[in-house]
């Protein structure tokens, strides 16, 4: 005797396991970067956040950046990240002479060089990011850390966040 | 504030790594050499190669994959090695390109060739 199995005619079963299987795979799937969520045009830095039992951790790119030119704060259950990108021309920045790399300098014009831009994707300027927290953390624990222009802020869990074992007593 | 992009075209995971991105590029020229500045975050300058062959400059990172553990929140960006070319022509002189990557950014200097860089001349009274 078959055994008993709600659902649909067995037709409809098979498509309806076959979709189960297809949604399993897909949402065990890593997030590409299409199915992410990008941020709105003029928003920076993007940011990838990943939570594990202990703390939730943040990555953001911020080529470019001092460790002293970003500032992070944690406030209630959000953080927030600001900073400024400085600007790229050595030329534009009012470094005149600032130009390395292989002698030569402002050529024959004398003095500041005529600068003209070719592309200009990168961007300059202030910037501030404001990042909601999915739990509660210890903000006094925050470490944050600046690697060839990639920031990493760990931010420790909260106590009663973090998952507890229950001991069983017996009686 | 910052107007920022996303690369084009790209994507890239954690899981794959090797999924190439094009970085965003400012390119700036100051007459005697034209300045590449490149954002290219979480490589190393042994892991970045910079050629000029038949008047193309060509410019590949590969980026070590970062311990980023845990439960996917949100994620903007992937992560991946980047490239990007650019066709320059003539009237640059390969021999003295120069590249240096410091805090995530390539900086490469291209000079003209003392032949072709602007220059002004001076005009004398009569």
């Amino acid at each position: 005797m078959p055994t008993f199995r709600p659902g649909f005619a067995p037709p409809f079963d098979e498509l309806r396991e076959e979709l189960d299987r297809l949604w399993t795979t897909l949402t065990a799937a890593p997030p590409l970067h299409g199915w992410g969520v990008r941020p709105a045009e003029g928003v920076f830095p993007a940011v990838n956040v990943r939570e594990s039992d202990d703390a939730i951790t943040i990555e953001a790119e911020l080529p470019g950046l001092e460790a002293s030119g970003v500032d992070i704060t944690v406030a209630g259950d959000e953080l927030v990240l600001k900073g400024s990108r400085p600007e790229t021309c050595p030329a534009e920045a009012g470094a005149s002479g600032a130009i390395t790399g292989n002698g030569h300098g402002n050529g024959d014009t004398g003095g500041k060089p005529r600068v003209t831009w070719h592309r200009r994707e990168r961007g300059t300027g202030a910037f501030e990011r404001r990042i909601p927290l999915p739990v509660a953390v210890d903000a006094a624990r925050v470490d944050a850390r600046l690697v060839d222009g990639v920031l990493t802020i760990t931010c420790p869990k909260a106590a009663e966040c973090r998952p507890r074992k229950v001991e069983v007593r017996t009686a | 504030m910052v107007t920022h992009t996303q690369s084009a075209g790209a994507t890239a995971s954690r899981a794959e790594p090797s999924l190439t991105y094009q970085p965003n590029v400012d390119i700036c020229d100051l007459g005697a050499e034209v300045l590449f500045v490149a954002d290219i975050p979480g490589a190393h300058a042994d892991g970045i190669s910079v050629t000029f062959d038949d008047g193309v400059l060509d410019v590949q990172a590969s980026v070590p994959v970062r311990d980023f553990s845990g439960r996917s929140v949100l994620q903007e960006y992937g992560i991946g090695g980047y490239r990007r070319s650019f066709r320059l022509g003539d009237g640059f002189d390969a021999s003295q390109i120069a590249a240096d990557y410091t805090k995530g950014v390539l900086t490469i200097h291209v000079p003209r060739l003392a032949a072709v860089r602007p220059r002004t001349v001076e005009v004398k009274a009569g």
